[in-house]
């Protein structure tokens, strides 16, 4: 399947920094459109595109909105996550830098949707350069009179990998530590200062223009039976072309890394970023759907010159540094990993190693009270999986050379 | 009064109102479920994980101090992979726990001790580098050993909402982590004058009280079996 622009349909066409330029390409059209309808039209409208969240969970958008429109109190909220922290991951970017408008729109659709007077825009802090171009936007569109019914406000992140969390976004939004908190209650009935809220990733709300402009039907074609839709790919590492590319979901992997990108050479595929999956090169025919592999759509390559146990071992590392340290599992899990990991770097692993890295993958997978400790153990399963052998051989080695 | 919720405990079927969490019903019904941040008078914080059940339909093991009971629930309070599990989170927690039982004051009563007692937890499977921090003892109304402490956060929820004096927080991420005083100094103010909250909630040795000359050790010497 080719590559089709959806979400980047306005990159590199408009002017970022004027709204003209944005007009005159069917800019507000999709919230003119939404206006004329009631808020639960457009839900319904959101709900028939079967359009799912692109921030890697793949939670139904309009069920969301659903749930929050419904549930009982005035006062609601809409968090646009812009907290690009996956590694490997600049989509996020590059829409924001190249067309902050259809964004500024987007949320303007959801927040009459769901009655939310209040949105804010999460803003990773190492996008620090960003903020007044979106400013600028915001700006422009309350100026043309589009922000009537709410209000925007920019809110920086101070540099933390969970507050890409939902529920610990929430609290750094509070002014409190970046730290998850329990679920239930959800953020649909109990959210950003015990509110109701939608918190959707900035790809997720690109898509809403077009679908409000060209309607569900027009969406619901494009994708998979569950997957709708286009995905936007980061792909980076060892690749002659690295890039953002969007593809229609259900594409293969083959034809984003080797005909897009043009990777010859490829040892393992990390998809999804530091909690993602880690596939050799015999999976390349794997469709990139929620059903099968997705992610928040990082891809980083990998050739036959890199280590396996090495890629590891750095993930987990990252893990362990951003891990908020409030539950056990992962507190002290990424960190028995992580110096597990290191004596297999430093040739002292051990095969009850390899058991313990087992044991401790699905207790942590079983009990972290976030994504981040749940999703932890991935790399590791994974080489495991697929890659016994780079363990195994350091094992052996071990035996051979005698100190 | 509150609307009766009908649910499936360890293959019984059990009422319980609206509201009540597993681990209320749990202990109502005369089931015992491990717990060690989980405090009756203070907010749940979901940290240690101890207290996970099996709930069916459900991807991960939930914790049973902070999930609400729901209609139809079907749920497994101590199947072997909730105990293994448990298990494992204990012995996580013993990883970077400082050997020094022996020595330590709260040997005889510590909760940590206790539940991996119960949990039958044997030899170490997990390596990890210890906690060493130095023994803050310059108040002379609390002495603080952060060596000691498993993060449960009672001592924080318990100067927030008993004392009510906000002295303690957490700093640090991840490994690290640790609950500090003000920009992490050794504990010494004024407003610990009076308060034993936090040592009175702490389950290991993390706090205690400045110990008096010929004072005894408290509790009977705990056997551990297995």
């Amino acid at each position: 399947m080719p590559e089709k622009r959806i979400v980047l349909r306005n990159c590199g066409v408009i002017d970022p920094r004027d709204m003209s330029s944005y007009l005159a390409h069917d800019g507000f059209k999709g919230l003119e459109k939404a206006l004329s309808l009631t808020p639960e039209q457009v839900i319904e409208e959101v709900k028939t595109s079967g359009l799912r969240g692109r921030g890697g969970a793949g939670f139904p958008a309009g069920m969301k909105w659903e749930l929050t429109r419904k549930s009982p109190g005035d006062e609601k909220y809409l968090i646009c996550n812009a907290d690009e922290g996956e590694v490997g991951t600049f989509k996020d970017r590059y829409i924001l830098q190249n067309d902050p408008f259809s964004l500024v729109e987007a949320i303007a659709i959801a927040g009459y949707a769901i009655g939310a007077k209040k949105g804010f825009i999460y803003l990773r802090a190492e996008y620090h350069y960003l903020r007044p171009m979106l400013a600028n936007a915001i700006d422009q569109a309350r100026a043309k009179g589009f922000l009537s019914h709410m209000d925007i406000e920019i809110r920086m992140g101070a540099g933390a990998y969970v507050c890409g969390e939902e529920s610990a976004l929430m609290e750094s939004i509070e002014g409190k530590r970046g730290e998850v908190r329990y679920r239930p209650p959800f953020p649909p009935t109990k959210g950003l200062f015990g509110k109701p809220t939608v918190i959707n990733n900035v790809e997720t709300l690109m898509n809403i223009p077009a679908i409000m402009l060209n309607g569900a039907r027009w969406f619901n074609q494009i994708g998979t039976e569950r997957s709708k839709g286009t995905k936007v790919f980061s792909v980076a590492g060892d690749v002659p072309r690295p890039g953002v590319y969007e593809m229609v979901l259900g594409s293969k992997l083959r034809e984003l890394v080797q005909d897009l990108a043009g990777a010859t050479d490829i040892k393992a595929i990390q998809i999804g970023g530091a909690t993602g999956r880690l596939i050799p090169e015999s999976m390349l025919d794997t469709p990139l759907a929620f059903e099968n592999l997705l992610g928040a759509g990082a891809i980083t390559v990998f050739n036959s010159h890199r280590d396996i146990i090495d890629i590891v071992y750095r993930t987990m590392e990252f893990l362990a540094e951003e891990s908020c340290g409030k539950c056990v599992p992962c507190r002290q899990g990424t960190e028995v990993m992580v110096e597990t990991l290191e004596r297999f770097m430093h040739g002292e692993g051990e095969e009850r190693d390899v058991k313990v890295l087992q044991e401790l993958s699905s207790t942590m997978m079983l009990t972290s009270l976030c994504g981040l400790g749940q999703a932890a153990p991935n790399p590791v399963i994974d080489s495991l999986q697929y890659f016994k052998d780079a363990y195994e051989s350091r094992i052996k080695a071990r035996g051979e050379v005698k100190v | 009064m509150a609307k009766e919720i009908e649910v499936t405990l360890n293959d019984n079927k059990v009422t319980g109102a609206e509201g009540m969490t597993i681990l209320d019903l749990a202990r109502a019904k005369g089931i015992d479920i491990p717990t060690l941040c989980y405090v009756e008078d203070l907010l749940p914080t979901g940290a240690c994980r101890l207290c996970v059940v099996e709930v069916e339909g459900s991807r991960t093991l939930v914790a049973s101090c902070h999930t609400p009971i729901a209609p139809g629930m079907v749920i497994q309070t101590h199947s072997p992979r909730v105990i293994e599990a448990r298990r494992q989170i204990v012995e996580l927690m013993l990883a970077s726990h400082p050997d020094t039982c022996l020595v330590c004051d709260k040997a005889n009563i510590c909760e940590l001790r206790k539940i991996a007692a119960d949990l039958d937890i044997g030899l170490p499977r997990f390596r990890t580098r210890k906690h060493y921090f130095a023994i803050e003892d310059v108040s002379p109304y609390l002495v603080r050993d952060m060596s000691k402490c498993v993060l449960c956060r009672r001592c924080i929820r318990g100067c927030n909402e008993i004392a009510k004096k906000n002295v303690l927080g957490m700093a640090y991420r991840g490994f690290d982590s640790k609950v500090v005083v003000d920009c992490d100094e050794a504990i010494n103010t004024e407003a610990c004058r009076d308060c034993d909250v936090c040592v009175s909630l702490c389950p290991v040795g993390a706090l205690s009280k400045p110990r008096k000359v010929e004072e005894k050790r408290r509790g009977k010497v705990q056997v551990i079996k297995g």
